[in-house]
């Protein structure tokens, strides 16, 4: 498999151990993509796209990519989050190892979701949740499934904005990094993670509202490719608390990565190291 | 290498970091750029535009070598004229940056049309970013859309023996501009930093579309981080040929450096 080095362009390649294609098991850290998704098989075209998704993660030097497929409809019908979840698990046996799934749900059917996260997460090996914006983080729907997620170990990854004007339009109900700071707060023991830094408007909002809880998150991923972003969030948050993800925006986010003037060992951390922490947790 | 899309200056809405002559050329070093397409950052947001061309002539002055100067006027102001002619003929700037909705005009209005020949009568070349900020982060206070790819066409169309260079745009795939046999005279390039559909292979597209010698590379720094750029023409599966007039060639064509 032809690999190149993610950060072959930064300035400090030389000196990261992070040369994607060394085995894992050589003592490099691997590199995850905490936030990415596989195309809607609606499109004709889809495993053409899967497969260009894979190519480029190899030319890029990306492991591993934690996946769901967002439905289409909106508000997420049960059939749709089913539908799309047994698509992810198809393409988690088509590229074993490099595709990791994320069982999407809609909160609010309540037992069906929380059957279906049992099912994916237990016997299919899903490695967290994904939820879009069917409801805020703050309302109380989340509860039992963020208490089952403590249980099982695993993160959820909220679809997450903040816009200096609100309702943003056309997602009255997206969470942003307050609520899901908020969320964090009352479940101290869960993971969760905020979607997009660079894909969710105001991203030094988004920092400061994550700033000192602990079990929150936040990934790199987005199209806007404002200088100073990665940079930010680690001053305020820590390199701990951030993964590295794409959401299919990929040189945007490899470009975010390689330009952010951080540490050699933040910079490893946010690639896959913290990632991987969360997912060890599994089956720690 | 050169990067026809980068900023000197303030901005009124956010802190930009290495916006002065000597951190963009620190970073201009550490990615291998030669010479850098410059204009106020300023001027986006000032009445008076000119102030801010002023101020780019000023800190760029020990650096001609490596920046190439870009005014920034608005057509809709008492005094573009003489302040065009300053630009050109006391501040050597080699094009104009148009900010049509940051300024309150339309790229078709007479008023533009009238400037975009007097710049292109004197061998200036036009560039129009079409987005200075992500929308979904607008301040508190503005709220700028986006330029429209048709309006930007409609100027091609009206001012066919002017240059330009598109920039800070994507989503070329679904517009006229980004695609081939489109009725447009080819006097328009693309500037590829906000290029997102990478598994669409949309850069490889528009080098079919328009041909390997209308893409120029650029960053929009400090704006934005620079590797997103140089990530995109990794990705890009085309000789290195290509690649050379993308980086370099196509550039120093239009803004006829050696």
């Amino acid at each position: 498999m032809l690999r190149r080095t993610f950060l072959s362009m930064a300035p400090a390649a030389a000196v990261v151990p992070q040369a994607a294609g060394v085995p894992a098991q050589a003592g490099r850290a691997k590199v995850i993509d905490a936030h990415c998704h596989l195309e809607h098989r609606g499109n004709p075209a889809w495993i053409e796209l899967d497969r260009a998704l894979i190519n480029t993660a190899d030319k890029l030097g990306i492991d591993q990519m934690c996946c769901s497929i967002v439905p289409k409809t909106r508000p997420t019908t049960l059939e749709g989050a089913r539908q799309n979840n047994e698509w992810v698990l198809d393409s988690m046996h088509r590229y074993p190892g490099r595709i990791l799934g994320y069982c999407f749900v809609n909160p609010g059917y309540y037992r069906e979701s929380l059957e279906d996260v049992k099912r994916c997460v237990e016997e299919h090996g899903f490695v967290g949740i994904k939820v879009y914006n069917d409801y805020r983080a703050t309302e109380p729907v989340f509860y039992p499934l963020v208490e089952l997620t403590i249980k099982l170990r695993v993160p959820i990854l909220f679809h997450a904005g903040h816009t200096n004007w609100l309702p943003a339009p056309g997602q009255p109900r997206i969470s942003d990094g307050g609520h899901i700071a908020e969320l964090a707060r009352r479940y101290p023991e869960s993971m969760l993670i905020c979607g997009h830094i660079a894909g969710g408007g105001d991203w030094e909002w988004t920092a400061k509202s994550l700033r000192g809880v602990p079990n929150a998150y936040l990934d790199t991923s987005g199209s806007n490719i404002d200088q100073g972003t990665v940079e930010l969030a680690t001053r305020i948050m820590g390199a701990d608390r951030l993964l590295f993800g794409c959401d299919m925006l990929i040189s945007a986010s490899v470009g975010r990565l390689r330009s952010a003037e951080i540490s050699n060992e933040d910079r490893r951390k946010i690639l896959g190291g913290n990632m991987q922490r969360i997912l060890s947790r599994r089956n720690g | 290498m050169i990067d026809v899309n980068c900023y000197l200056g303030h901005f009124a809405f956010r802190q930009l970091r290495n916006n002065t002559a000597d951190g963009l050329l620190r970073l201009m070093d550490k990615k291998g750029i030669d010479r850098a397409v410059v204009s106020s950052a300023a001027s986006i947001t000032y009445r008076n535009t000119h102030s801010g061309n002023e101020e780019v002539a000023a800190e760029i002055k020990n650096h001609r070598d490596r920046f190439i100067p870009f005014g920034v006027l608005n057509p809709g102001y008492a005094g573009w004229k003489d302040d065009l002619k300053i630009c050109r003929e006391e501040f050597g700037m080699k094009g104009l940056r148009l900010y049509p909705y940051w300024h309150q005009y339309r790229l078709t209005d007479r008023s533009c049309v009238q400037m975009v020949h007097a710049a292109a009568e004197q061998g200036m070349v036009i560039s129009i970013p079409m987005r200075v900020e992500d929308r979904r982060q607008r301040s508190l206070l503005v709220d700028v859309p986006d330029v429209e790819p048709d309006e930007i066409a409609g100027l091609i169309k009206a001012a066919p023996k002017a240059q330009f260079i598109v920039m800070s745009g994507s989503g070329f795939s679904g517009s006229s501009l980004g695609r081939k046999d489109n009725g447009l005279p080819a006097n328009y390039s693309i500037e590829i930093c906000l290029l997102t559909q990478d598994l669409q292979n949309e850069l490889g597209k528009l080098v079919q579309n328009l041909g390997e010698d209308r893409i120029v590379f650029g960053t929009g720094m400090p704006f934005h981080y620079p590797d997103p750029a140089f990530v995109k023409l990794e990705l890009l599966d085309a000789p290195e040929s290509v690649k050379a007039k993308i980086r370099h060639g196509n550039a120093a064509r239009l803004l006829g450096l050696a």
